[in-house]
């Protein structure tokens, strides 16, 4: 009899989301599913609303990741609106992005992803936790990643008014400029980001690539996908966090589009399966070929691997230079292991707060030139920033007074959707046989796709209440075999 | 539908930071349940020098900027259970009703309990009382700025009467 393993909720995600594993006869994992309840009716609720609200409403849709939709929303009203925004505009946007890349990566580590490896994947599960990791890092370090994401926030409330849910976001610029004394400040919490950042990937080298048995965990096959690549890059095709080209490489490193994304629906299509409610995307030459790796696939992935897998390098010097060791280290470039997600991110903080001290440094951060106010409606705009977590895009359409007809939205966790279900199929199959279906196998599970951070566009601030987690299996008739329960 | 029974009014020390905390997404429909109670206690009432009221879409690790130095907390948010009882029920929760919280759900949706439990840890002054005043809703994944009728039912109700509670000083 066929059994089938349920995971659900899934711990340490934003979102609502369940994992399903189907099992053979034989007690081995024939497939694996990640099933997501989407938030309905978005298009809807924004039609007829002037599209100069989206960049207020969108960071509604996410309480994680607020600052990339408004950014994505804003820069498609400079499209919609046919303006470029000023030098110093452009500063003053990506200072702000930076600072939220600094703290929403550090969070993401040590937080989420971080205690699978500084506490272990065979801990406890009431160890395996931000707790867990204070317990074992120490308090001054956690300490330490709460100051730095402090310091980013104020950063963000300064130009947003409030963080995480940033207000403001105006065709061709910005609506606050910076003094002299913040640019002092804001320098001070560049160079304390880049040396935390590089503290940060220390101590991931030190206690996971260090150690041959979480090194081993990463260069598992079980942990390993071929697919391709995709991420924004900017002139000299370097990772850019804020604005350039899309840049998508083959499984093998082999460029294989690069488009402004103006032109994103010649290269980007959705397919619906009926077994999740997440529209699941694909490349469009391709066409849909179904949920596999590796030669005739059409998946691809996004996010700070696949950044750096989409790019030629680093856009900082320091960065460039961790970039560099990991994959020497990792031993291929494009590097397909999925755990090794978290290795990108933390170089990409690194890129962020080096980023961050080259516009601290920018004599043109305090100019009063602020807004490009030459704004002429042409009533569509495409706005197209990387997210944390991948690739995001705002797509809006307005009639002739500027009221939206159309809003299009794709998210970073939909381009990995495809992808994830197959990182849990691959984690499942190597962990879970004979039936057996332990806690810590089926962390390993869930591992594999804590890697992609996924933000389930969450329905948020409801009090969790209890959480209970159980595993089900069940046999074809749906008679209930075994029940596996924690935190009950 | 009537909220709950009401709770003995608890008395705030003249000396005892409050913060009353209204959490919530205001364009997910019932969700928003909480900031609208908050605004609606604004509307009413006079205020008090000890007493703060915020309105928050926020969750998890963000709430710690936000509760850190009050002595007590009162939070309303909206909540869903399995339970029988209808849409705009409101439930008197404390934290010990919230379960066990070691296995945090997501670091920026940390349950209030294990966030708390990170400030102490970490050093920071956290709330010695925690209060919440949870209104049971049923849908919250619909784009939408309206509350259905049985959860909005409940605002003018249990702003009332937590400005009843809020009003009651002991004076000693």
């Amino acid at each position: 009899m066929g059994k089938r393993i349920s995971i659900n909720p899934v711990t340490r995600l934003e979102g609502h989301g369940k994992i399903e594993i189907f099992l053979n006869d034989q007690g081995d994992v024939e497939d694996a599913y990640f099933q997501v309840t989407e938030l309905r009716g978005f298009e809807r609720f924004c039609l007829g609303r002037p599209v100069e609200e989206m960049p207020r409403i969108v960071p509604n849709i996410c309480g994680v990741c607020p600052t990339p939709h408004n950014m994505a929303s804003t820069k498609a009203l400079d499209k919609v609106y046919g303006v470029e925004p000023t030098v110093t505009a452009k500063l003053i946007r990506q200072l702000q992005y930076n600072a939220f890349y600094v703290e929403d990566h550090f969070i993401h580590f040590f937080f989420l992803g971080g205690p699978d490896f500084v506490v272990g994947p065979n801990a406890d599960p009431a160890e395996r936790n931000i707790l867990g990791v204070i317990q074992k890092v120490g308090m001054e370090i956690a300490g330490k990643v709460i100051e730095v994401r402090k310091r980013c926030r104020d950063i963000l409330r300064l130009l947003g008014s409030k963080a995480p849910h940033p207000e403001g976001g105006l065709p061709g610029g910005v609506s606050r400029g910076i003094t002299e004394e913040e640019r002092v400040t804001i320098k001070e919490t560049a160079d304390y980001a880049v040396e935390f950042a590089k503290f940060a990937l220390q101590l991931f080298k030190n206690v996971v690539v260090r150690n041959p048995e979480y090194l081993d965990l990463v260069l598992n096959d079980a942990y390993n996908l071929n697919t391709y690549y995709m991420g924004m890059v900017d002139e000299n095709k370097c990772v850019n966090f804020y604005d350039g080209n899309i840049r998508v490489v083959n499984p093998e490193g082999k460029e294989r589009a690069l488009f402004d994304p103006q032109f994103y629906t010649d290269h980007i299509a959705e397919w619906v399966e009926p077994w999740t409610y997440i529209r699941l995307t694909y490349l469009k030459v391709l066409g849909w070929q179904g949920l596999k790796e590796g030669y005739g696939s059409s998946l691809y992935r996004v996010g700070p691997l696949a950044r750096l897998n989409a790019s030629k390098g680093m856009a900082t010097p320091e960065a460039q230079a961790e970039y560099e060791e990991m994959y020497a280290i990792l031993g291929n470039k494009p590097a397909h292991n999925t755990l090794a997600f978290h290795w990108a991110r933390l170089i990409e903080a690194l890129q962020a707060a080096e980023d961050m001290q080259r516009i601290a440094g920018d004599p043109a951060l305090t100019s009063k030139d602020i807004r490009n106010m030459n704004l002429r409606l042409t009533k569509k705009g495409i706005g197209c920033v990387e997210a944390a977590r991948g690739t995001l895009i705002h797509h809006y359409e307005t009639d002739d007074k500027g009221l939206l007809t159309k809003a299009n939205l794709i998210v970073a966790t939909q381009h990995n959707a495809a992808p994830i279900c197959l990182s849990v199929k691959k984690a499942a199959q190597g962990f879970i046989k004979g039936g057996e279906a332990k806690e810590g196998l089926l962390n390993m599970v869930e591992m594999a796709f804590r890697a992609y951070d996924p933000c389930l566009g969450c329905a948020t601030h409801t009090l969790p209440g209890t959480m209970p987690f159980e595993v089900v299996l069940r046999d074809r008739q749906g008679n209930v075999v075994e029940r596996i329960s924690r935190g009950l | 539908m009537a909220p709950h029974k009401a709770t003995a009014p608890f008395f705030i020390m003249a000396s005892q930071k409050t913060l009353v905390l209204g959490l919530g997404n205001t364009i997910l429909g019932d969700d928003g349940i909480g900031i609208r109670v908050v605004r609606e206690i604004r509307k009413t009432w006079a205020g008090h020098p000890q007493i703060e009221l915020v309105e928050a879409s926020l969750a998890g690790m963000v709430l710690l900027d936000v509760i850190t130095g009050f002595d007590k907390v009162i939070v309303v948010d909206a909540i869903m259970t399995a339970d029988l009882n209808p849409a705009g029920f409101v439930y008197e929760l404390t934290l010990d009703d919230l379960g066990e919280v070691l296995l945090p759900y997501a670091s920026h949706a940390l349950d209030l309990k294990t966030t708390i439990e990170l400030g102490k840890r970490l050093g920071y002054k956290m709330p010695a009382t925690v209060q919440i005043c949870a209104i049971k809703i049923e849908e919250n994944t619909l784009f939408t700025e309206a509350l259905t009728p049985p959860v909005e039912h409940v605002v003018p109700i249990l702003a009332e009467r937590l400005i009843r509670e809020l009003s009651s000083l002991n004076p000693s």
